[in-house]
């Protein structure tokens, strides 16, 4: 690996933009089963999130490809090449844990060099690698200190250079931020993307946090029970969630109660018939026909306007900025939230009888909950 | 605050005699007391330097061997799976370490003294087997030196986190280099720091000793009880607080490289 | 995983070679004890059966027992109040009070009971006629030897003293106090109700590390020539050899027992106050 450091300059991986491939991939630790057969393709140098509720496998998908899991089933390729049974130490990924993964014995500039020394990289080589990398995240005059002289976005930082050091053909983080603080968070959260795409490296990036999924990755993929439910560009999965999960774990939907149509393709709510996205959930004529289902739409899509006649009512309002998040509910008791502009509140403060009315297009039907309309995501 | 007063009186006054009979000749020669380096001299010298030296190297010794065993084996209970065998090994060790010599003693008496279980029925006093010697002595004071560096290490290696041997397999470090590069050097001080302790205890191990009678392997602590017990020659009081002195300059000398170990220990670990 | 199973082979070695050094002597002993494998001897429990009726059993047990509840009683009542003002009032003294705890470590058993025998033998000469000197008789009380206490005490500070501390710093000891007391509730009302049941755990195992210091104390008491329980056991051995062993055996396992009983209570309370 002595070729690394050929042109000390240069801090691109040798092999930009490897694939990684998830196939078939099940692992269960006991009666628990954390991958159920996983199917996952990244593509070369982009950021994927892996993005799910605690408990959704996610985690142990990233740490199938670090080695520190070896999957019951399945295997794991790295530019094609099966990995599943290459020792931890051989694998070449540079992984970032949530946190505290600094050694507290060595500085920063050797922590980032402990791989380099691994390899057997002479003592003046690795130094200058270290260095060079510690001005990468910009951290070049804290290479004397210690992990507990740092703060946790420090610490991360240099996590991230001990993960780059030898240049891998994969970047794992494995929710790298959820330890920092909010302000840190968001400057780290552009930081690593700003390196990421500066590098060229193909990244998987774990987080339970949707936000930081969809302002990052370049796609994201929504984990549950060990699935993949979905995996698309941040835009598409928020625009057109392909199931009911993940449109209710990305962004906030309002639930509006319903009635199925007979065909099982439309639905109506609001005096309207709407075409179905996907199918209806599950055998519709069993429970008792009517009411039965939810059409979920996002809260900036339904529209409010005053009317003295409406059926509705507004009981809340969320002053969010640009938009202010109001609270209606329907005539059945069911409230459904809906985002309008802050401008435009002015005729319709708390009390005030309205109308709501949905966009025309496809939308997205689940089964009916009890329950308040919206839930946030996340 | 009371506990301030309980110690300088309860730990000062005996502290304070002690010096001061050991640097002083006893009352009842004539003359009466006046101060003299001949107690700390005599006490540097001839059996009882022997026995001193006998003390340190039987300390040193056994505290290293139970210090390389305690690591693997505080090691295993630690990562066990199983929380019943964590936690009884460790209870079990606490008493084992805490309870004292006599029991262990006894139990080694009857399992390898000149008829013990095992002696008698392997016949190994023909083998030339001695528990009475040092290297049996060594043995019984391992079976409260080792539980008693379990103990101490335990809680450095809990505070072994995953994600350091994560990170250093994914930085291309196998298991060998991980505990040489980063395991060892991380838990160095709780391990020179347990084995400051183990020798302070051994050191001052005086029942188990006592308890084996017949032992041959002169001991520091031994000596003191016989000369405070007139055994020996009547009239060694002072040489007896000399050597206590001697013991307690041993000690604090171990103490003082003990206790900023432990502070690093706790920084790395906390 | 398959490098999982090999450490777990490995872990299992370890396990079973010290287990067995540190079995075979118990059981070689309690072999011993009923008559298994020494020479000249019948099989059977005599020396377990025979130990209430043994000469001084009862005498040394019971001594040992009031020492141990007089040493356990001192030190926590001296070292509860320091800690706690240490920690909410003087944080600065701290580090004395941990030098002073840790001192009786540098002293070792030998060395504090010749200093002992020292001061007990010189004062009679200086102070005879004062009350002093009816001070220093009461201390070495052959029934109840309170020297002994103060030796003991001594003894179990640095013990005492690391355990009692890790329980403090897992407990929010300042939050706790001042919620008591912006309750109404009076400093001695705080220091019982709230304080020390949250300190149960701590509390409990120093009780027991000091009882099985006692228990197995033989040091100090054999030179100033007590006899509780371990010297008892040394002076029977010459005799009885079988019943001594037996009563070391006892002795161990109870006292394993009892320390096993106190860690499963601790646990059996954390899951609520983690959750």
């Amino acid at each position: 690996m002595t070729d690394l450091l050929t042109d000390p300059e240069s801090v691109r991986p040798t092999r930009a933009g490897s694939t990684v491939e998830f196939r078939g991939l099940r692992r269960a630790f006991g009666t628990t089963t954390a991958l159920d057969g996983l199917d996952l393709e990244v593509r070369p140098g982009e950021l994927l999130a892996l993005l799910g509720p605690s408990g959704c496998g996610k985690t142990t998908a990233l740490r199938t490809v670090a080695g520190f899991e070896r999957p019951d089933t399945g295997e794991v390729l790295v530019d094609g090449e099966d990995i599943t049974r290459v020792p931890a130490h051989r694998r070449e990924a540079g992984m970032v844990f949530q946190s505290y993964s600094l050694f507290p014995h060595m500085t920063a500039i050797d922590n980032v060099a402990f791989g380099l020394r691994m390899n057997g990289t002479g003592k003046a080589a690795r130094r200058a690698r270290a260095a060079e990398l510690l001005e990468l995240v910009g951290l070049a005059n804290h290479a004397a200190r210690f992990p507990r002289q740092l703060s946790g976005g420090q610490q991360q930082r240099i996590a991230l250079a001990r993960a780059l050091a030898l240049r891998p053909r994969v970047l794992l983080l494995d929710e790298p931020l959820s330890a920092l603080d909010a302000q840190v968070r968001l400057t780290l959260r552009e930081e690593i993307r700003r390196l990421q795409q500066q590098l060229g490296i193909t990244t998987l990036f774990v987080t339970h946090d949707q936000e930081e999924a969809l302002s990052m990755a370049d796609r994201v993929a929504v984990m549950r029970a060990g699935r993949l439910e979905q995996c698309a560009p941040p835009a598409e999965l928020y625009e057109r969630p392909a199931t009911a999960f993940v449109a209710n774990f990305v962004g906030v939907m309002s639930r509006i109660p319903a009635r199925p149509g007979a065909d099982g393709t439309t639905v109506g709510a609001f005096g309207r018939t709407l075409p179905v996205h996907g199918t209806l959930p599950g055998p519709v004529g069993t429970d008792g026909g009517s009411g039965e289902v939810d059409v979920l739409v996002r809260p900036e899509a339904i529209g409010v306007t005053a009317d003295g006649d409406g059926t509705s009512q507004i009981v809340g309002a969320t002053f969010l900025g640009a938009t202010t998040r109001l609270t209606v509910r329907l005539a059945g008791g069911a409230e459904v939230m809906a985002d309008v502009a802050t401008h435009s509140t002015a005729g319709l403060p708390v009390g005030a009888k309205v109308t709501l009315t949905l966009p025309d297009r496809p939308v997205l039907v689940d089964r009916h909950s009890w329950g308040n309309g919206g839930r946030s995501g996340g | 605050m009371p506990l301030l007063l309980f110690a300088a009186l309860a730990f000062g006054l005996p502290a304070g005699t002690m010096v001061f009979g050991a640097l002083t000749t006893p009352e009842t020669v004539p003359g009466g007391a006046r101060f003299t380096g001949a107690n700390m001299s005599a006490s540097l010298h001839g059996p009882y330097l022997t026995a001193l030296l006998g003390s340190v190297k039987l300390s040193a010794l056994s505290a290293l061997i139970a210090a390389v065993i305690g690591l693997p084996v505080a090691h295993a209970v630690v990562t066990s799976r199983f929380r019943a065998l964590r936690e009884s090994v460790l209870a079990g060790a606490g008493v084992l370490a805490n309870f004292g010599g006599v029991p262990l003693a006894f139990a080694f008496v009857a399992t390898l003294g000149n008829a013990g279980v095992l002696t008698t029925r392997f016949h190994l006093l023909g083998h030339g087997w001695n528990l009475y010697g040092f290297w049996g002595l060594t043995l019984v004071y391992l079976y409260f030196l080792i539980p008693l560096m379990v103990l101490t290490l335990a809680p450095a290696l809990e505070g072994l986190r995953r994600q350091w041997r994560e990170a250093a397999h994914n930085n291309g470090a196998s298991t060998f280099r991980y505990w040489m590069h980063v395991a060892l050097p991380i838990l160095m001080p709780s391990l020179l720091g347990g084995y400051v302790l183990l020798f302070g205890t051994a050191f001052s191990a005086y029942a188990t000793a006592a308890a084996m009678v017949g032992s041959s392997v002169p001991l520091v602590t031994m000596q003191i009880a016989d000369a405070l017990s007139g055994n020996v020659l009547v009239g060694q009081d002072n040489v007896a607080l000399a050597l206590g002195v001697d013991m307690v300059l041993v000690a604090g000398l171990v103490m003082a490289v003990q206790v900023p170990l432990q502070r690093r220990s706790t920084r790395w670990l906390a | 995983m398959a490098r999982l199973n090999r450490t777990g082979y490995g872990r299992s070695a370890v396990l079973l070679l010290t287990g067995a050094y540190f079995l075979v002597p118990i059981a070689c002993a309690i072999a011993f004890s009923i008559g298994i494998g020494a020479p000249r001897q019948a099989l059977g429990f005599e020396a377990y059966t025979g130990i209430f009726g043994a000469d001084g059993f009862t005498d040394s047990l019971t001594l040992t027992l009031k020492l141990a509840a007089a040493t356990i009683a001192l030190v926590l009542v001296l070292l509860v109040p320091a800690l706690v003002t240490v920690r909410l009032a003087a944080p600065r003294l701290r580090t004395l009070v941990e030098i002073v705890c840790m001192l009786p470590l540098v002293v070792p058993a030998v060395a504090l009971v010749a200093g002992i025998s020292a001061v007990l033998r010189w004062g009679p000469d200086h102070f005879a006629g004062t009350p002093l000197f009816q001070a220093m008789a009461a201390l070495q009380a052959p029934q109840f030897p309170m020297v002994l206490v103060l030796a003991y005490t001594l003894m179990a500070l640095p013990l005492a003293y690391r355990t009692l501390d890790t329980g403090f710093a897992a407990i929010d000891l300042r939050v706790l106090v001042e919620a008591a007391r912006s309750c109404g509730a009076p400093w001695p009302h705080t220091l019982i109700h709230v304080v020390l049941p949250n300190l149960r755990g701590a509390l409990l195992n120093t009780a027991f590390l000091t009882l099985a210091l006692v228990l197995g104390e033989y040091t100090v008491a054999a030179v100033l020539g007590y006899q509780p329980f371990a010297v008892w056991i040394v002076a029977t051995s010459g005799s009885q050899a079988q019943m001594s062993v037996a009563v070391s055996m006892v002795g161990l396992l109870v006292t394993w027992m009892l320390l096993l009983l106190i860690s499963a209570a601790g646990r059996a309370r954390r899951p609520k106050e983690n959750s």
